[in-house]
Parts: structure tokens; sequence; C-alpha cells
């Protein structure tokens, strides 16, 4: 609380940057699920006074209109399990919870959305800014991750394939892997090819010839 | 009758403690302006009654009277709070119990409570128009000093952003003081002043220790012409605190100075004098103590009840003729829609404006990214 009561000397400050989840607060593009009661309004009216651009929608679209940068999405117990299924695909914006109930029911339906963050009923504004700063940072943070994930596994793909090509070519040719692999990028050179594409074709054309034996 | 019974209002200004001088002042406004209206008549006949107690500058302090003003004297309205570290103490009462806050202060933005009404500067009503003339007129490279604590950190946040949007805009350096800091404590940070010989000094030193800082400034022989600190909390509370001779050259921005020349100023501030002599300086956190008592009874006469629910409405969108010029309540933020001012010191201790906004800027507490000119109204 006495944030005043920290330093007894003049002390250089730490330099914090604005991150882009605040920066970007007053372009984001907001979808709201949400019915049209006090707790509505209440959501809709901080997140204008906050800067967003508020998109107010109940009964719930089938998914969010393209654009929108983050979903607030009131899980009310009759809609539960009308809930469309666009929050699980992997291009879907971050998604924030508003929650009436925590019965297990509607803690099933939350992990199910793929919820970045929660709010609670009664809506107050203090704590909105909070959530919405940080499902974003979380959704690009996953976003990022699965663009990783995404990358490593083809490279690893890739270098299963290359690998089990140099084991034929040793086999077949009595070369090192070493050797393998050369011989495998002088003919990728040659023919414009990706390494990957060659070792796919000594794999592809080594199953032929084996299946014909 | 129940028509005839007084109201009672909380009133809660430090006369004590770090921030006394410039709260006392807060506290003569909020009384004359309960002297006016009862001098008048009241609100439909009925009296005003402040209660008042000293928090004494103690963030603890404010919460147990903000709870006493409604559990024991059954207040529906608090004027009061100079610090955020005061008005969050404050705020969770006055939501719980359902009661009003009048909050005379300018502060750092970034709060929107249903039970709070907020009549000082938002940071897009001071910190934008400062950081536009003093990189204008001085240039773009900034140091910064301030108190230790959450306005300061804030403030200079958006002190640092706007000028790294100017050309050659850049920090050099930023450092902090306890509150009660004395002279001693600002030793090496003028020292550093020195070496790096910034454009201007933006200082959000608060409360009594300003007088130091300043001081300190004027005894390490440097001059405002070339070099001058810059502020949105140096009213004219602090520049008496220090002297003219220390003060003169220095700039605020603020929305009201008491050396505005309009009749309705001028009129308040001889009523003023009649009344409290000197007791107190005004300046513009005085004002805004001053004009949300009338706001509050302008909507209490049409609304005809202090509970809040049915003073709101009344409330959003009311305007008043303040001593700063036409002020009024944003429906939709709870802030006030101002008239930004920017002044420089003179030799008598008085603000001469040097710049004032041609019409009254909306609050936008809620802005991240601050853009130099982005406000403007040119």
């Amino acid at each position: 609380m006495n944030d005043e009561d920290q330093a007894t000397h003049s002390e250089p400050a730490l330099d914090l940057p604005v991150s882009h989840s605040l920066r970007d607060l007053r372009s984001l593009r907001v979808c709201v699920f949400h019915p049209h009661d006090s707790d509505g309004a209440q959501l809709t009216q901080q997140l204008q006074r906050i800067g967003c651009n508020v998109h107010a929608f109940w009964p719930p679209l089938a998914s969010p209109p393209p654009g929108t940068d983050i979903v607030f999405i009131a899980l009310c117990p009759d809609i539960l399990i009308d809930i469309d299924d666009w929050s699980t695909v992997d291009e879907a914006p971050p998604t924030i919870a508003v929650l009436n109930y925590e019965n297990p029911t509607v803690m099933e339906a939350m992990l199910r959305i793929n919820a970045q963050a929660v709010v609670t009923s009664p809506i107050r504004s203090f704590g909105l800014l909070s959530v919405l700063v940080l499902a974003r940072e979380i959704g690009r943070e996953r976003k990022k991750m699965r663009k990783r994930i995404m990358r490593l596994e083809e490279k690893l793909g890739s270098s299963r394939k290359v690998s089990s090509a140099q084991e034929i070519l040793c086999r077949q040719r009595g070369v090192s892997k070493d050797e393998a692999y050369r011989i495998m990028r002088e003919q990728a050179m040659a023919k414009r090819m990706t390494v990957e594409d060659i070792a796919s074709a000594i794999i592809n054309a080594s199953d032929i010839l084996s299946s014909g034996r | 009758m129940a028509d005839t019974e007084v109201i009672k209002v909380g009133v809660l200004f430090s006369q004590t403690g770090v921030t006394s001088a410039i709260e006392s002042s807060q506290l003569c406004g909020t009384l004359f302006a309960i002297r006016e209206i009862n001098g008048s008549g009241g609100i439909a006949g009925r009296e005003l009654v402040p209660i008042s107690y000293d928090p004494g500058s103690d963030p603890v302090k404010y919460r147990k009277f903000a709870e006493q003003l409604i559990l024991t004297d059954d207040v529906q309205v608090i004027f009061g709070c100079y610090m955020s570290s005061a008005r969050k103490a404050v705020l969770p009462v006055v939501e719980r119990w359902n009661r009003l806050l009048f909050y005379a202060t300018l502060y750092e933005g970034f709060e929107y409570s249903e039970n709070v009404i907020y009549t000082g500067a938002a940071p897009n009503q001071n910190s934008v128009q400062l950081a536009d003339f003093m990189t204008s007129n001085f240039g773009a490279r900034v140091y910064l000093v301030g108190s230790n604590y959450i306005y300061p950190y804030e403030s200079n946040r958006i002190m640092s952003d706007l000028v790294s949007q100017y050309r050659g805009g850049s920090k050099l350096g930023e450092r902090y003081v306890r509150l009660d800091a004395t002279e001693h404590d600002f030793e090496e940070i003028v020292k550093e002043i020195g070496s790096t010989r910034p454009d201007f000094i933006f200082s959000t030193v608060v409360g009594n220790a300003t007088q130091h800082f300043y001081r300190a400034y004027a005894h390490a022989g440097f001059d405002p012409a070339s070099m001058p600190i810059a502020s949105l909390t140096t009213s004219e509370v602090e520049v008496a605190q220090m002297g003219a001779d220390i003060a003169a050259g220095h700039f605020t921005a603020a929305p009201y100075f008491s050396s505005i020349t309009s009749s309705t100023n001028q009129a308040c501030l001889e009523k003023f004098g009649r009344v409290f002599d000197s007791q107190t300086t005004p300046n513009a956190s005085w004002e805004a103590a001053y004009f949300q008592v009338h706001l509050f009874a302008q909507a209490m006469l049409t609304a005809g009840s202090a509970d809040i629910e049915t003073l709101m409405p009344a409330l959003l969108g009311t305007e008043f003729d303040a001593p700063q010029g036409r002020v009024s309540i944003d429906p939709s933020t709870h802030h006030t829609n101002l008239n930004p001012r920017i002044g420089r010191v003179n030799r008598e201790g008085q603000f001469d404006v040097v710049w004032e906004a041609p019409a009254p800027i909306r609050p936008d507490p809620y802005l991240v990214t601050h853009r130099l000119g982005d406000w403007m109204v040119r």
C-alpha cells in the first residue's frame, strides 16, 4: 500500500516501455456476446471508455465477425450446449469468459471455449483493462508458440526423411553418412530442388524397388 | 418535515501531514462553496452542513474517516482526497455502501467508478498540452523528478512517451524522492541535472516537498529562462511556500490559475478573500474543490435527494460557470470537461497565462498512448 515508503534515497527508475498489448488498445475490435442486461451494459461501456471498438451481440453469432481481435462471451447456462466450435480453431481470437456460475458444467464450458481469461458477474469496471491486456498477450504468445511448433514439426519431419534417405544410400552405395548427404545435396542443387524433396524421391524409389523383390 | 432537514456532507482534506498545504486550500474551497450555497437559501431551503475530519495525509486514516462519515454520520456524499493513495483507500468504502465521492484533484487517469465524480484534470487535459508547449519552446530532452508513488510514475511514463514522439526527444534521467523529502534529498538530483543539461525538467514532486526541489534548483544557480521546471502539481500554494523569487520563470499546466482575469473569477476571488482572508492561496485544486460543491448543489436541487441513484442522472451533464470557465461532467467517464492552460510564474508569485485551450477539452482517462497535437482544437 505504501509505495511511498519504499525508497529513502532517490533512485533511478526502471524503464518500462509500453508493450504492444497496451498500445493497440484503441484499435482493438472487440466482440461481446452477452445478454443486453446491466452486466452487458457495464461491460460494453467500460470497453468503450477504454477506447476499443465494441460490437455486442446476443444470442452469440455462429462465429465472431471477421477481423475480431478479442471476444467476450457470457457462459450463460442456456447457451452452453449451443456454443459453436469457432473458439477452438487455431486462428480463433483470444476469448474471455464471463461467468455467472462457478459449477463444473460452466468450468468445462470455459475450458472447451479455450478461454484465456475470465471476468465474473457482477461486472465492475475495475479489472476489465487488466483482463483485456492479459488475454491479448496470452493470445499473442499462443499464436507465436503455434507457429514455432509448426516450424519445428516441419523441420523434424524433414530431418527424419533426410536421415532415412541417407541410410538407404549408405546401404545401396556403400558410402558413409556424410558422403550420402553430399550426394543428395549435389542432386538437389543440380535439379533445383530441396534436399528434403530428393530424400523423398530416394525413399519412394527404394520402396518401389524393394516391393518388387 | 423532511424538506427542511439539513443535508450533511462529508469533507476529507488533510490539514496536517505532507500534503497539508494544498489540501487545506481544497478544504477552504469546499467550505466557501457551502457557505455561498447556504447564503443564498441552501438547496431548496435545506442547509448544507459539512462534517469534516483531518486524515493527516495518511491513506489508512482516509479509509477510517470515510467509514465513520458513512456509518456514524450518515452522509451520502464525501468531498475529498488529494493523493491517489487516499482516493484508492476511500474507493472501496464508497463502493461498498454505494455513496458518492467528489475528487477534486488532477490524477494519472485509468479509473472509472460509478461512485466517483472526478473534477481534476486527466493527463489528456494537462500533460499533453504541457509536453507540446515545453518541447516547442525549449526542446525535447527532458529530466524527470517525482515523489515516490503511483501518480508520478504514471505521469512520468506519459511525459517520456510524449517527448519520445518529438524529434530529438529523449529522457536524460528519472528520479524519485520520498514524500517528505527535504532539500538534502535533491542534492544528487540537482547535480545530475547540472551534468546532463536537459532542455527542461518535468517535476511530479508533490506537496510540501515541492518547495525544497525548486530551492535546490535555485541554489545550484540554474536559469529558468534556459532550463525551466515544468509541473502539473506546482500551484500557487507551492509557489507561496517557496517564495516568488525561487519560483519565477517556471511553468505549470492546470485548468485554473488565480490570475485569470474573467469577471467570474475576479468576483469569486474577491468574495473568497472577504470570508477566508489570507487562510489559503487559491489554486486549481482549490477551484475544483469549489466548483464541484456547486455542481452537487445544482444536481441535488434538480433531483431532490442526495441519494446516489437519484442524484447521478441529474449530476451527469450538469454544467457550471466555474472560475476557470464553463465546466460540465462527462456522462460516460464521470470526469470533467475542463479548460487547459499553461502558466509561467511571475515576480509576484502569480501565474502569467502563456497559453490556453480555445475550448473545453473532453476527459479521456483511459488514453494509453498520448500523441502530441492530437487533442488540439487550433
